[in-house]
């Protein structure tokens, strides 16, 4: 773990993240426009220019401001999707693996079955399903749709950390600790609560964030489909915005797309870590 | 000619004289697609309080499955168990759960029955804790008390993690473990076998003591005859999910009655790099538990099998003083 | 074949460093066997898993592990990785946790032999049953679709030991092979390795606390103390003529079929010392009937007799008072 911690890569990472989670909290207090201030005498303005240290957008949006309202949104709704996700689907993992037999095929097959629908498609009827008003001329809010996106989201997330849950559950449960304390008379409950769960948290929590890292790109997809959050910013319908500038004004989704691009990696890398911990652990064991 | 009910049960003893009573227990893994493994069938045998009954097989005959069953761990598939004068397995999940305490296991595999988060003290202090026994303090000196006596300090010992353990070390931990609770019946399922020569009399010992300060009653399930023999009171050889033999350690030793009994008896390695063992090799295939040989088990490497022995099942009758066998045509 | 030179291995725990294994010099030639026998906790499990290298991330080691002329530290991990399999072999001690509990127990015993022999599936398949059939499995067929779980103690032990063979290793380490196994099994079991030995010319280190296993299948035999090598003979002048107290002592407390039933065994008084806390004199001194003054203050060093039997004493057994 040392040499881990020593490494740059480690530390650049850990940075990236400290610093977009700061302005996902902090943004909106921060001595900035707010994102969707019309700066009339400087549409696609590049980077470092006239006091917009990102440049400005086709609409005379500022970049930066964008970047850091939107960060607010992709992460909200990452985060969020992933954890309530994770928690509904560990749950039913653990459980269907810890009292197995019908209960545990049903909760498998169900899984699978989600599984092999593209995770894409999945959200947009989702969407579909759940944003449509009963009136069509009213449109939706965008709250309720940053709702129906999470929600959407979260139903991608729960098969795959569930699945995760239930392998290592199994694993586990097969083990003769399960038995013993059983035969020395711990409830149920208690067993999973106190052997089961704090052994396949950490093999979650490395899916988990490589999982936070397909939200966020699932996020930018839907918004590029015209299904994202309609006024307000995310990253990914910055990118949306800007793919008709792409010839003259390329900063304007470049910017948005590396900061998809480095969170996702940054994701990647740290469940990787956890990923290696674990098997040194396992290792040990 | 077919299993009765009562066929095999010629060696129980007065019911009201038992701690536990097994009867006709069946023990069966559906694996599924009409395949089943015949782990235990029909087994009887009971407990005297007191007593040491040693359980020797071959490898796979269902030993384990048969203890586990006890402590319906899972339940056993038929048959009564009867502990105390209740019979378990009717009991609700509530009732057993209050029994469970009494009847308290050492699992075969030691590494993997400890928790590997869970530090040494912890993981003895736990059946104290679920049971709500004494207080903070009087739980840590009891958990100090009870690694000494295993033969571990608990000064080193303490806080640290199994995988920082040898295999011998996580034994003696679940050793510990299992006497927290004070138990009636303790069934101990290769106690012995991952530990050294020296340690193990060390442990054997323990037993006998503990069995001496808390009227212990024991189900020792081991592989090596010489240790069976050390401390037992009644040894059953079992082969493939039946009952062989029943005998006293020294009628058993110096009079095998049946064919499988005699080829273990002859097949103990011994420490003197002269003597070869090879000579008493058991010959033939191990037959499938998911399909065994119709009438005796053991007819298919018996040298003394016939006719007899295909079609009809030996039942357990009475050969010597506390000596039952099962075989048509037992050894002189 | 594989040469240990002064293996020193200790672990970082949270108490200070925690030495296991003390300079251990040991010598395997091909097709010869070595038994390994000593106290629960005298380092057996973590120098076999060094000479494998196969240490746990917190352990340090110093000296040298040669393997078929190579020394071990200077491979890469891919390297090590090579000899795994068909090189060196490990019987691991705890087949439950050797095992992944999830993966059926063919594709665990046929793994190595398509990965690292490039075998067809069907092949692969063909060896595997015929593996555990070697190991004395009943049904091998059935057995192959079995998880981990569904199998008796001693099955998997074998399980353990046809994934080891499978791929006809040069060394193979069996660590405590038969202790799951009943008499019979464990009989066949080790003629089975026996013959292997003869047939390939694979070299073996046994490590067993059941010195009526080691008697009969093994050229020399190491005896472990606290992480050190005490006596190191072969078999046939250990048994005749022990020279360490404490190999004497580990003889005595064997039990024997001719224990009267009932009676207490004789154990070796005291435990091992503590292996954070180094000791100056002879780490057997706190228990060794023996021990004198000497004893406590001095080391004693590996001394050789005239017929190259070792032993690590100041005052052996059947040595002129
Ligand atoms: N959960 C299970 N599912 C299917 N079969 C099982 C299961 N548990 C045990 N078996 C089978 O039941 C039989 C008896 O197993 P058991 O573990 O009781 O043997 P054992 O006598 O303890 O052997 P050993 O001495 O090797 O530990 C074996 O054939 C085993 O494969
Ligand atoms: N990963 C580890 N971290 C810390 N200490 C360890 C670790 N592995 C082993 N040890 C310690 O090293 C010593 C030697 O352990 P080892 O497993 O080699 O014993 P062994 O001789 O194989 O005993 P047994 O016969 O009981 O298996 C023990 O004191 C043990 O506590
Ligand atoms: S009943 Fe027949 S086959 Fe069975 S042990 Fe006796 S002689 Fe052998
Ligand atoms: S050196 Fe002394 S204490 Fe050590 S084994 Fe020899 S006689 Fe005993
Ligand atoms: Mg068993
Ligand atoms: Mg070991």
């Amino acid at each position: 773990m040392d040499s881990v911690k020593k490494s740059w890569v480690f530390r650049i990472t850990i940075a990236w993240f400290a610093l977009i989670v700061f302005f996902a909290i902090f943004g909106p207090w921060l001595p900035l426009p707010k994102w969707d201030q019309v700066f009339d005498d400087a549409l696609s303005v590049t980077p470092f220019k006239q006091g917009h240290l990102l440049g400005t957008d086709s609409n005379g949006y500022d970049i930066f401001s964008g970047i850091i309202y939107g960060a607010r949104i992709s992460l909200f709704i990452s985060f969020t999707a992933v954890f309530v996700g994770g928690t509904i689907g560990s749950a039913i993992g653990i459980t269907a693996a810890y009292v197995r037999g019908k209960f545990d095929y049903v909760v498998s097959t169900l899984f699978n079955v989600v599984l092999s629908i593209p995770n894409l498609v999945l959200s947009l009827a989702l969407i579909a399903v759940l944003a449509t008003n009963v009136d069509p001329n009213v449109p939706t809010s965008t709250g309720r749709r940053i709702m129906v996106l999470v929600i959407s989201l979260t139903i991608v997330i729960i098969p795959i950390l569930g699945r995760i849950a239930r392998a290592a559950t199994l694993s586990w449960s097969n083990r003769e600790f399960v038995l013993a304390a059983r035969s020395m008379g711990s409830k149920d409950r208690n067993i999973i609560w106190r052997h089961i769960v704090p052994n396949v948290l950490p093999a979650i929590f490395a899916v988990a964030f490589l999982a936070i890292g397909v939200v966020i790109v699932a996020e930018a997809s839907l918004s590029l489909l015209g299904a994202g959050v309609p006024d307000g910013t995310s990253w990914g319908s910055m990118v949306a915005r800007g793919r008709n500038d792409i010839e003259f004004a390329p900063h304007i989704i470049i910017i948005p797309l590396m900061c998809i691009a480095f969170t996702v990696i940054a994701c990647n890398y740290i469940g990787d870590v956890i990923r290696k911990q674990l098997d040194q652990r396992q290792a040990k064991l | 000619m077919t299993t009765t009910f009562d066929g095999n049960t010629a060696h129980l003893r007065p019911a009201d004289q038992t701690l536990l009573q097994i009867k006709d227990l069946v023990v069966e893994f559906d694996l599924g697609g009409g395949r089943v493994v015949k782990a235990v069938s029909n087994v009887s045998l009971d407990l005297v309080e007191g007593e040491t009954l040693s359980i020797v097989g071959e490898s796979g005959c269902g030993k384990s499955t048969l203890g586990k069953a006890i402590l319906q761990l899972p339940a056993p598939t038929s048959g009564s168990i009867v502990f105390q004068g209740t019979d378990i397995t009717k009991l609700s999940k509530k009732d057993l759960r209050n029994v469970r305490p009494a009847m308290q296991m050492i699992f075969q595999d030691p590494v993997s029955s400890l928790d590997p988060r869970f530090p040494v003290s912890r993981a003895v202090e736990e059946p104290l804790k679920i049971w709500n026994r004494g207080n903070e303090i009087e739980r840590s000196a009891k958990v100090d008390e009870l690694l000494n006596s295993v033969g571990l300090d608990p000064a080193l010992v303490r806080d640290r993690r199994p995988y920082e353990f040898s295999g011998g070390q996580c034994q003696r931990i679940s050793i510990a473990r299992a006497l927290a609770l004070e138990p009636k019946l303790l069934i101990c399922d290769e106690p012995v076998s991952a530990l050294d020569v020296s340690v193990q009399a060390q442990i054997l010992n323990l037993l006998q003591d503990m069995k001496e300060a808390y009227g212990l009653t024991l189900i020792f399930i081991s592989h090596d005859l010489s240790v069976v023999k050390a401390v037992s009171t009644r040894i059953m050889v079992m082969y493939l999910g039946k009952i062989c033999e029943i005998a006293t350690p020294d009628e058993l030793y110096s009079r095998p009655l049946h064919h499988y009994t005699s080829a273990l008896v002859g097949s103990v390695p011994v420490p003197d790099p002269e003597r070869k063992v090879s000579a008493t090799l058991l010959e033939g295939e191990p037959p499938s538990p998911l399909d065994p040989p119709s009438g005796c088990r053991f007819r298919t490497r018996c040298p003394a099998a016939t006719e007899l022995c295909a079609t009809e099942e030996p039942m357990l009758r009475l050969a010597a003083d506390g000596h039952y066998v099962a075989c048509h045509h037992p050894r002189a | 074949m594989l040469k240990l030179e002064n293996l020193e291995i200790s672990f970082a725990t949270n108490r200070g460093s925690l030495h296991a294994v003390k300079g251990v010099t040991l010598d395997i030639a091909a097709g010869e066997s070595i038994g390994i026998v000593g106290e629960s906790g005298s380092g057996k499990t973590v120098l076999s898993r060094a000479s494998m290298g196969l240490l746990a991330p917190t352990a340090t080691r110093t000296g040298t592990v040669t393997f078929d002329g190579k020394e071990i530290s200077s491979l890469s991990r891919d390297e090590v990785r090579e000899t795994w399999g068909t090189g060196m072999a490990m019987i691991f001690q705890d087949p439950m946790t050797a095992l992944n509990p999830v993966r059926r127990v063919g594709s665990q015993i046929m793994e190595g032999l398509t990965v690292r022999l490039g075998m067809s599936k069907a092949d692969a398949r063909k060896r595997a049953i015929e593996l555990l059939g070697r190991v004395r499995i009943p049904d091998p067929e059935q057995a192959l679709k079995k998880f981990p779980g569904q199998l008796s103690g001693g099955m998997r032990q074998r399980v353990m030991i046809a994934i080891a063979l499978a791929c006809n290793p040069k060394l193979l380490f069996a660590d405590e092979p038969t202790t799951a196994l009943d008499v019979t099994v464990q009989a066949q079991i080790l003629q089975l390795l026996s013959e292997l030995r003869k047939e390939l010319n694979m070299s073996m280190v046994l490590v067993t606390h059941d010195l009526g296993v080691v008697a009969g299948h093994t050229d020399k035999i190491a005896v472990m103390y606290a992480g050190e090598v005490v006596e190191y003979a072969t078999t046939k002048d250990l048994f005749a003529r022990m020279r360490m107290p404490y190999t004497e002592a580990l003889m005595k407390s064997i039990p024997r079929l001719s224990t009267p039933s009932g009676s207490r065994l004789p154990v070796i008084e005291g435990r091992l010392p503590d292996p954070t806390k180094p000791e100056p004199g002879c780490l057997f001194a706190s228990r060794c009937p023996y021990a004198q003054e000497k004893c406590r203050t001095q080391h004693p060093d590996l001394t050789t007799d005239s017929d190259g039997h070792q032993y690590r004493c100041f005052f052996p057994l059947g040595a002129a008072q």
